[in-house]
C-alpha cells in the first residue's frame, strides 16, 4: 500500500472564489477547464463545487468590501494543506481598482497567497503555469518538504 | 449508422485539438500584448506613460545624485492595455509577447523591470537634459535646412538662443544685400 501511494501522484482539486472580479479572469478560468484546447484536467486537476473538497484555490477580483467576509469564510472552509493562487492583477495589487472606496484588497492583506498569476486577464496557458506551480507547492506541503505555515494562516473574521 | 466512422477518420486526420502547452511551447500571436519593455535609449522622460497608466504600474523618479532617473514598471499591476505604448512620443515603450508571468509570493514585489536612465549635460549651459532621440529630431527638423546634430545636445532654452542667433545672422546678411 505504501509503494502504491509512493508511485501515485495525488491530484489536486481546484476551487474558484470570485472576490468581486469583473468576470474576465473567471471566463479565462472556465476556458482553462472547459475547452479541449487547454484542458486543465490533463494535469490531474479538476474543478469542484465545494470548498471542503478543494486543494488549490484560485481567487479572482480585488476583494470588495461587500464580499470580503464571505470570501474569508469560504477560504477557511478549505482543508489544509491548501495552496492559494491569485489570478489576475486585481487580487495581487488591486490593479486598476486600487485605492477605490469599496476595495479591501490586495488579497494578501487577509489571506496568505502562495502563487501570483498577473494579467488582465492572464491567458489560459499562463493560468496553467500558475496551477502547475501551485501543484508543486501543494505536493511539497503534503510530503512535509515545504512548511504549511498553518499557524500563520490563522485568519480572524472581522 | 456508420456516421461515426466518418467522424473517426476526420479526427484521426486532424489530430488532437488540445494545445500541448506544458510539454511544448504554446503559440503566441505576433501582436499579443505581453510584458512591457522600455528602450532606455529612446526614453526622454516626458512621463506621459506615467500619466496614462490606469494601473499605476509606471514610476519615474530622479535618482539620489540627480544624474538620471529610475524608470520602474511593476508588472503585477499592469493591465497590459498598451496605452503607454500608444502615447509614447518616441516609441520607447513596447509590449513584448512574453506572457510567462506565474511566480511565487516571494517574488511579488520583485516582479518589476527597473531601468536607470542617465541625464546628459546641455552643451550650452550644463543643465541636466535628455537628448532628443534622432528619430524625433528628424521629424521636428524635416522641413528645416538647419544642421541638427549640434542642436540635439542643447537644452530647450539654449536651442531657443541658438535659433535667435541664426535669425540674427540671416537678417544681417539680408540687410547687407
Amino acid at each position: 500500500m505504501n509503494l502504491f501511494s509512493d508511485i501515485v501522484v495525488r491530484s489536486p482539486w481546484l476551487y474558484r472564489i470570485n472576490a468581486g472580479s469583473c468576470n474576465g479572469c473567471d471566463v479565462e478560468l472556465a476556458t482553462t477547464a472547459c475547452i479541449p484546447r487547454y484542458d486543465v484536467e490533463r494535469l490531474g486537476c479538476r474543478y469542484c463545487g465545494s470548498p471542503r473538497h478543494a486543494d488549490i484555490v484560485l481567487i479572482t477580483g480585488p476583494l470588495t468590501l461587500r464580499v470580503r467576509d464571505k470570501v474569508l469564510r469560504v477560504w477557511q472552509e478549505i482543508p489544509e494543506p491548501k495552496v492559494t493562487v491569485a489570478v489576475g492583477i486585481c487580487p495581487i495589487s488591486g490593479g486598476v481598482f486600487r485605492g477605490g472606496h469599496s476595495i479591501e484588497g490586495p488579497i494578501d492583506r487577509y489571506i496568505p497567497v502562495d502563487v501570483n498569476v498577473p494579467g488582465c486577464p492572464p491567458r489560459p496557458q499562463s493560468i496553467m503555469e500558475g496551477v502547475l506551480l501551485a501543484k508543486k507547492i501543494w505536493l511539497d506541503r503534503l510530503n512535509g518538504i515545504a512548511p504549511g505555515h498553518k499557524e500563520e494562516r490563522h485568519v480572524s473574521l472581522p | 449508422m456508420f456516421r461515426f466512422l466518418k467522424l473517426l477518420g476526420k479526427n484521426l486526420a486532424q489530430g488532437p485539438s488540445t494545445d500541448p502547452f506544458p510539454a511544448k511551447e504554446a503559440h503566441t500571436p505576433e501582436r499579443f500584448r505581453g510584458r512591457v519593455v522600455v528602450n532606455p535609449e529612446q526614453c526622454v522622460g516626458c512621463r506621459i506613460c506615467h500619466h496614462m497608466c490606469a494601473g499605476g504600474a509606471i514610476r519615474i523618479e530622479d535618482n539620489e545624485e540627480k544624474t538620471g532617473y529610475n524608470f520602474t514598471v511593476w508588472h503585477n499591476t499592469c493591465a497590459l492595455c498598451g496605452m503607454c505604448r500608444h502615447y509614447c512620443p518616441t516609441k520607447a515603450i513596447t509590449l513584448s509577447t512574453d506572457w510567462h508571468n506565474a511566480h511565487t509570493q516571494e517574488d511579488k514585489y520583485d516582479w518589476a523591470a527597473h531601468y536607470s536612465i542617465p541625464y546628459l549635460a546641455c552643451a550650452g549651459c550644463g543643465a541636466h537634459i535628455r537628448m532628443l532621440p534622432p528619430q524625433l529630431a528628424a521629424r521636428l527638423y524635416a522641413h528645416s535646412p538647419v544642421d541638427m546634430t549640434d542642436l540635439l545636445k542643447l537644452c530647450p532654452s539654449c536651442r531657443q538662443l541658438a535659433a535667435a542667433r541664426r535669425e540674427e545672422i540671416s537678417n544681417d546678411t539680408h540687410e547687407q544685400e
